[in-house]
């Protein structure tokens, strides 16, 4: 009886659309929602009233549920985000909506996308149900370049994101396009970019950015990035690749570190130095994604800010690399600070195992 | 909640989560099937699902499943008149056990047959058990998974009960030669045979006495020395089999009074020291609601102790949705080639509420990872989707059937 779950196959995957105000979320989605292929994908937006859906298209509609034509459930926040995911939920199994497989979440406009990530992790009923599959950040062709210099939100955004849209691609020059997206791979070097005009986007585009399953395969790589190929070896000082060269000269606070570890972690040593970093630096740690080595099992840990993801053990390691390799992205810190921290965690567990 | 035509839960709607429905086959008008279902590998390599029907005219069905998507009727037999139904069926190799139970006392043939299946379009007789008698029905249920021992729920000939409910009990046929099977062991609960030392059982109140009868009557090879049955109103009762001629309790479990009976399955969890039990609903609308499936702790055989349900689908949305709603049949990790084992997955049909399948990792807490309700089957008396039974094979493909009009429905898990 060896055969076991897929710990991750079973949830419904649920993808958030981030962006600065007026980066063009609410076209994005009113597009969205008519897409021939969003049939059996729940759509949480703030407000039905602006989208302006066209009553022809409307199958059944109540408070704040309208099932359209091509079979998308779209659904306005009633109360909180909790709420009404672990209401969808429940209605699905009673049959009073649709089944849904996916669910993406317009969040607000200003909104920090992390404690929406939180909420996720760490309420019991849309743990067990749903999972993070990913999240969009839509950045102003614009206004882009202005807002990462002067919001911290549009840059937060951006360096949490696992893809970038930048919209109103059709108003500006490429040149600008360059900038642009050079500032964008300061925040971020590994997410995909992709560039749209009127909120045209495939939702093929968008789906199956996280880990989608618990058994490795060339996806569990995909979604591991390929920063992570490039992850330095803890006793060297490195960081990942830039993929955008070309503004390098702009210093950002933001950075992506990567860092691989040769010896094999033990759980609680491992989990103790994740902690620690997220108690001491959880607001300067915006993401981290990245695959350890317990005792020779691949295990797959992701967090943004404080909030660390449960960790999903692998049914076996999808390359022969085995090495821990993990990537950060800070705001603030030194790779330095990082690796001393493991270290140290792992000192303290050698001392305690040589005095023992 | 959406401003449906009808209240928003529809027995016509199909409810669906982590399970897609491959095929479906309505066995060529004669979609009402039984709790017997039984995977044959044939020497040239198919896959024959074997399927007992609910009710005459038919007997038995043999669907080549090979590919799960294009599921081909190769064979459905007849039974021999209207007052029998087969109802279960096991198979071993190429030898099929079929019971055959009347539709009162006194009627013939009531019993088992045993088939050569080998060419499974053309099953052959080998033999014919007879359990008939003037106050036997003949055979409810059957476990064959060690090509020697078939348990089952039977009367006999013999076997006058006290009470005419509880006309059926364990019964251990040999059929090392299949064409001389022979009774070697049986076991009734105590009291509930004329000229029983013991006392009548206790019956539960008259709406819900449905008899102190076995319903499943399991026997693993993990540990053959154990029989674990259902034994309906008796609750959950675990046998020393070592010696056949000489059969002793080892543990009793009932939940009823103050539930409302009807023990179906004991699934024995053996690296765990679980048992999972399940109910079975037999009255319609919630009538008898709740039967469900019960989490077991046996680590201490003499002192089972329960420690948890399974989640229950949602009485609003099912009880009314017509027919029966609440567990019935579990997948039984049969010890075949062909079936799916697992200790911690367990997937059961629910009649109106559909096939769903849950991950006991936690025994404390399960949870149900996936579901599916196919919509009502045409001409159904029930209105509503009835599933009876279901099997799942060693590629994890999930095989239902239902109990009326619907055939044979064939899903993939995602899980």
């Amino acid at each position: 009886m060896t055969w076991s779950r897929d710990a991750l196959a079973g949830k419904i995957p649920v993808t958030l659309v981030t962006g600065f105000l007026g980066s063009g979320k609410t076209t994005l989605i009113s597009k969205l929602l008519l897409h021939p292929d969003m049939r059996r994908v729940a759509v949480v937006i703030n407000e039905i009233g602006e989208i302006g859906i066209d009553h022809d298209l409307v199958t059944l509609s109540s408070e704040n549920i309208t099932l359209l034509a091509n079979g998308c459930i779209c659904c306005s926040v009633r109360t909180d985000l909790q709420e009404t995911l672990r209401e969808l939920f429940a209605q699905r199994r009673v049959g009073e909506v649709f089944d849904f497989d996916r669910v993406i979440v317009e969040t607000t406009g200003l909104a920090d996308p992390a404690p929406v990530v939180q909420t996720l992790a760490s309420d019991t009923l849309l743990a067990a149900h749903y999972r993070l599959d990913g999240l969009i950040t839509l950045v102003d062709g614009l206004h882009g370049v202005g807002q990462i210099d002067q919001q911290t939100e549009a840059v937060k955004q951006i360096a949490i994101a696992d893809k970038i849209l930048v919209t109103k691609t059709d108003l500006v020059t490429l040149d600008h396009l360059e900038t642009l997206c050079g500032r964008i791979r300061q925040l971020n070097s590994q997410s995909p970019i992709e560039f749209i005009r009127q909120g045209e986007v495939e939702p093929k585009s968008l789906i199956e950015l996280g880990l989608t399953s618990s058994r490795a395969s060339l996806k569990t790589l995909q979604f591991l990035g390929e920063a992570l190929n490039d992850a330095a070896s803890a006793d060297v000082t490195g960081t990942g690749r830039y993929l955008g060269q070309r503004s390098v000269a702009h210093n950002s606070a933001v950075k992506t570190l990567s860092l691989r570890f040769t010896e094999p972690f033990e759980w609680l040593s491992f989990s103790s130095a994740l902690e620690l970093l997220t108690t001491l630096r959880g607001p300067d740690l915006l993401r981290l994604k990245g695959i350890v080595n317990v005792d020779g099992e691949p295990v797959v840990v992701q967090g943004v800010q404080h909030i660390i993801d449960t960790p999903v053990k692998m049914d076996r390691w999808p390359s022969d690399d085995k090495d821990s390799r993990l990537v950060f992205i800070v705001r603030n810190m030194e790779l330095d600070v990082i690796r001393n921290l493991f270290q140290a965690v792992g000192a303290i567990k050698s001392s305690s195992a040589s005095t023992s | 909640m959406l401003h449906a035509p009808q209240s928003a839960s529809r027995a016509d709607q199909t409810l669906s989560l982590n399970m897609k429905l491959l095929a479906h086959h309505e066995l060529e008008g004669f979609g009402g099937l039984g709790e017997g279902m039984g995977m044959q590998l044939t020497s040239d390599g198919r896959r024959i699902l074997w399927l007992a029907h609910e009710s005459a005219p038919k007997n038995f069905s043999g669907v080549d499943v090979t590919d799960p998507e294009h599921p081909k009727l190769i064979v459905q037999t007849e039974l021999p008149h209207m007052k029998l139904r087969s109802n279960s069926l096991d198979v071993v190799g190429n030898i099929m056990v079929v019971a055959y139970q009347a539709t009162s006392v006194g009627i013939k043939p009531a019993g088992i047959d045993i088939f050569d299946v080998s060419q499974p379009e053309t099953p052959r007789l080998l033999s014919h058990f007879d359990c008939s008698g003037p106050y036997s029905r003949g055979v409810h249920a059957v476990w064959f998974v060690d090509g020697r021992y078939v348990h089952m729920s039977s009367g006999a000939s013999d076997f006058q009960p006290r009470n005419p409910l509880d006309d059926q009990f364990y019964r251990i046929i040999d059929i090392i030669d299949p064409e001389k099977p022979v009774e070697v062991g049986r076991w009734w609960y105590p009291g509930t045979r004329e000229g029983d030392e013991a006392p009548p059982p206790p019956r539960l109140p008259a709406q819900f006495d449905t008899g102190f009868r076995t319903h499943n009557t399991n026997v693993f090879p993990e540990q053959p020395n154990r029989a674990f049955i259902g034994y309906i109103d008796g609750g959950a009762v675990v046998l020393d089999i070592s010696d056949m001629k000489n059969i002793k309790v080892v543990s009793q479990w009932n939940h009823s009074p103050p539930f409302n009976g009807f023990t179906h399955t004991v699934l024995p969890l053996f690296d765990r020291g679980l048992w999972i039990v399940s109910d079975e609903c037999v009255q319609d609308n919630g009538a008898d609601w709740p039967k469900l499936v019960w989490v077991v702790d046996s680590r201490n055989e003499a002192n089972p102790v329960p420690i948890g349900t399974f989640p229950a689908p949602p009485y609003d949305a099912f009880a009314k949705r017509g027919g029966r709603f609440g567990a019935h049949n579990l997948h039984e990790n049969l010890p075949g080639p062909t079936s799916f084992r697992s200790d911690t997955i367990i997937v059961g049909s629910f009649f109106n509420a559909g096939v769903r399948v849950y991950d006991t990792s936690n025994p404390y807490q399960v949870q149900e990872i996936a579901y599916f309700v196919p919509g009502a089957p045409k001409l159904s008396p029930a209105g509503a989707i009835q599933l009876n039974d279901v099997y799942v094979d060693d590629r994890r493909i999930v095989y239902t059937v239902d109990r009326f009009t619907g055939g044979l429905y064939i899903l993939e898990m995602n899980i």
